[in-house]
This record gives C-alpha cells, structure tokens and sequence, in this order.
C-alpha cells in the first residue's frame, strides 16, 4: 500500500499528449484548469504544497520534438523548451557571447534538479530570481509561442508580467527559445550572488553582455538583473552610460551604481531591499568585469585533511 | 483525443533495477513513493518531501533526480536504479565497500544518495576531481556533516575502479 506524504497532492487528472498539437488542444480545452508539467521540480512542489490545485496536469514528457541544441549556420541557437538544464550545462554551442547562458544553467540548484528541470521550464515557472532568464534576455532571446492559432516570437523580455505570471494565453505553451548571432566582439557572463551557491536562490543575479570594437571601446551593453523586481529588469540607464566608453574600471563602477538604482528589489527572507541593492552594485561590476576581462569569481572549497589509507584499516582485524 | 476519459489513475511500466515492473497507481503518487510503498524499496529515503535535502535521489535513466519531486509517470518506460540494485551484499559495489571502509555512513539515512549520486558522476566522469565531487553533492545534504569522509570515500572508490 501507498503511504500518502503528509504534503499529499490534491486529486488531478493525468494527462501525457504524444505530440504538441494534441497538447495544444487539451491546453485549449482545460485553459486554466489545467497545469503544465515539464521537469517539475517547480510544479510538483507547488502540488505538494497546494499553491496550485489544478484539475489536469499535462505532462509534455513525450514531446521529444521540443528538446534540442542546435547551432545554426548564421551561428543563432535554438533551444527547446524540454531541453534539460544538464544539457545546457554541458553544451558547446552557446561559447563566446551566448556563454552566460550556459552559466546561469549552471547556477540552477544541484545536480539533481539540473538533470530533470528544464530551461523552458525555468521562464514559464516566471520566478524573479530563475537563473537562465537574465542571460536569455541579457542576448536578445526570443520566445517561440505555439498555440491554436500557431506560432508567435515575442522577445523574452516581454514574456514575463509578475511573479509566476507570463504573457502565454490559455492552450499555448512556449515551444523553445531563437538565440540571434552575438555581434562580433561580444562576450557575455552571469553573476549569481546567494548565501549558500547555487542550491540556493539568487539574491541577486546579473547576466551582462558586451560588444567590444576594434579600439576595445565599448559598442553596445546589455544589463539584465534578477531577484530584484516582479520580473527580471533591464538596467537601461547604465547599458547607455557604458556605450562608446572605453571599458575601464571607472565607468564600470559608474555603472554598477546606476543598476542599482534602477533596481526595485523587496525586503523578504533571503534579504532586505537595501542589501540587494547593494548587492546589484556588487555583482554588476562583477558581471561587467567577468564579460569585459573573461574574470569570474573562483568557487571556495573546503581543504580536506588527507589520510593515506582508509580508517578501517587502523581496526584490530 | 478523448478529454471526457477519466484518467485519475494511471498505469505505467518502467524498469526497476533491471526488472521490468508495471503498476497502476494514482495521479498524484509520487516516484518515491511507488518505489518505496508499492514496491517495498526503502533505500530511497523521504526527507523533506520537496526537493532540498536530496535523500530521495535515485538514477533515472542513469542520472541523478531527486524522486520526492516526481510523479510516478515521468518514469515511464525508463530505468530506474536505487541503492538496491547497485552490487549485493556478497559483493559491493567498489562505491559500498569505500563508504565502509571510510566510515562513510553516520546515521545512514543520505547514504544511499550519496552513493547514487557518485556512482552516476563517475560513470559520466571517471577521473573527477575532488571539486567535481563536491559540486556533484551538493544536492545531497548530510545532517551529520559526515561530507570528509564522504568525498574520501568517493576518491578511493574511483581510484579503486580506475
């Protein structure tokens, strides 16, 4: 016999389409009363907890045409929407400017959860501090929307209205995700700043790009900040401060005070309001440094005390 | 499609530590708990029951999940492996007899994962590294802060297999 959790789950029915268009027609069937399960490390603990206490779920854990990685020839990425965070931790294929992407996956939780979350997943859940969506939209990221009436772009900037809100309407669900080529010059880096790494939740988390032209002068910048508004949240005045400057330590410091004031972050468990806006300051100037000079942060580990041969062997045998 | 089927109960076959099983189980059931309350395998353990503590991980296809925060389903048609199915007691797994010989296991209760979640970095990355191994458990939190002897362990086992 099955011992219910103690978090038991209310009754749903369970739904598992075998391609997108059948998907779409039960999404526009159910519409609200329906909730999409991709990886799930998000939804089910939603479900555990009853914050969302839907009539169906619909597993797209069939939909195999909605995972890939791709490069193209114009050197743009597409990325499914079912494309597992481990992979994205793990490709070639966002190097240079699209790197802070591969970064931001890597800053999701632990190994466990990158194996079965997913990066479509990671935008459509709609919380302020996921990872991978400053950097998504740090370069230019556009969503693919598939519902009824077919297929939609809109930049994933636009995507998000509030916490664990997007812009999908009822039976459309988000196909995966148009990387365009990064300008010649560019590089690109995500900086998470948390208590405990990155099982834990962002702070404050800063995905920087930056176009460099021949005299190392800065062409174009892009500052996308999370964990400090409803949604993830352009840093527009200091993107235009860094335009046609050279890049030095000066400016950068200049415009990592700009994002901060920009940021409209909230006091709540994690950190008070005034903290994370000091910390965007922080970890703007360490995003602008990371993508400008290629610098990031190296991880701390502990110093293990070396033993030669296993304690079992110290044993009377 | 057929929207008016009620479907509030699903039956699914997945592989189980090389056994191919098939059952019939509620919506809502979770991975962890058909593993542990339908087929009597224990060695997955059911901690937080939301995904943090990492003491319900199991291989999926291979790779590390955490089950506590998956419905049976998602398990369809794929292989599962627990504790159970990795070595015997007549023959450990060069993993088990490291975290015996290390003293690996305190209260025991994250070792299975521990051990789940090494054997799955190695078969990925047979010469990991201590940050490696680190980075590979920091899903899996062990309350009695035993994670020295855990890496050490884990060291010796590749060492071991190399």
């Amino acid at each position: 016999m099955i011992s219910s959790s103690p978090l038991a789950m209310a009754a749903f029915e369970y739904l598992e389409p075998t391609s997108t268009d059948e998907c779409i027609e039960m999404l526009t069937h159910y519409g609200p009363a329906a909730s999409l399960l991709a990886g799930g490390t998000d939804l089910i603990v939603k479900l555990q907890h009853r914050a969302l206490r839907p009539r169906v779920v619909v597993n797209m854990g069939r939909l195999s045409d909605l995972r890939y990685l791709e490069q193209n020839d114009d050197g743009s990425v597409a990325i499914g929407a079912l494309t597992p965070l481990c992979d994205i931790e793990r490709t070639n294929c966002l190097a240079n400017g699209l790197d802070a992407i591969r970064q931001g996956a890597t800053e999701v939780s632990c190994v466990q959860i990158r194996n079965t979350g997913t990066i479509g997943g990671n935008s459509c859940n709609a919380s302020p501090s996921a990872d991978t969506v400053p950097p998504l939209i740090a370069v230019g990221a556009e969503a693919r929307l598939l519902g009824p009436k077919g297929e939609r772009r809109v930049p994933l900037e636009r995507f998000f209205r509030g916490p664990g809100k997007t812009m999908l309407e009822p039976g459309e669900l988000l196909h995966g995700f148009h990387v365009p080529p990064p300008p010649h010059g560019t590089s690109s880096a995500y900086i998470k700043y948390a208590i405990r790494g990155p099982f834990d939740l962002a702070i404050v988390g800063i995905a920087a790009r930056v176009t460099l032209d021949a005299e190392r002068r800065i062409a174009a910048a892009d500052i996308v900040m999370g964990a400090v508004g409803p949604t993830p949240i352009r840093a527009q005045k200091a993107e235009q401060l860094l335009v046609g400057e050279t890049a030095n330590e000066k400016v950068i410091g200049e415009a990592a005070a700009l994002a901060a004031s920009e940021s409209s972050p909230i006091s709540d468990q994690r950190a008070t309001a005034e903290y994370r806006r000091r910390m965007v300051e922080v970890s703007t100037r360490a995003a602008l440094r990371a993508a400008i000079w290629g610098s990031r942060k190296p991880s701390v580990t502990a110093t293990i005390v070396r033993n030669s041969s296993p304690p079992s062997a110290l044993l009377p045998r | 499609m057929n929207v008016n089927s009620k479907s509030s109960r699903v039956s699914l076959t997945l592989n189980v530590n090389g056994v191919i099983r098939e059952c019939h189980v509620a919506s809502t059931t979770t991975l962890l708990e058909l593993l542990r309350g339908e087929f009597g395998l224990t060695g997955a353990k059911r901690g937080c029951d939301d995904g943090n503590c990492g003491a319900c991980t199991v291989l999926l296809d291979g790779k590390a999940v955490k089950c506590c925060i998956m419905l049976a389903p998602q398990a369809r048609d794929r292989h599962v492996m627990t504790i159970e199915g990795l070595g015997t007691p007549e023959r450990l797994h060069p993993l088990q007899q490291a975290f015996v010989d290390y003293f690996a296991a305190q209260c025991g209760y994250c070792t299975p994962s521990m051990i789940l979640t090494a054997k799955a970095l190695l078969d990925e990355q047979p010469d990991a590294q201590e940050e490696d191994i680190r980075h590979a458990l920091h899903g899996t939190i062990c309350r009695c802060t035993g994670y020295v002897k855990i890496v050490q362990a884990i060291e010796a086992a590749r060492d071991a297999m190399a």
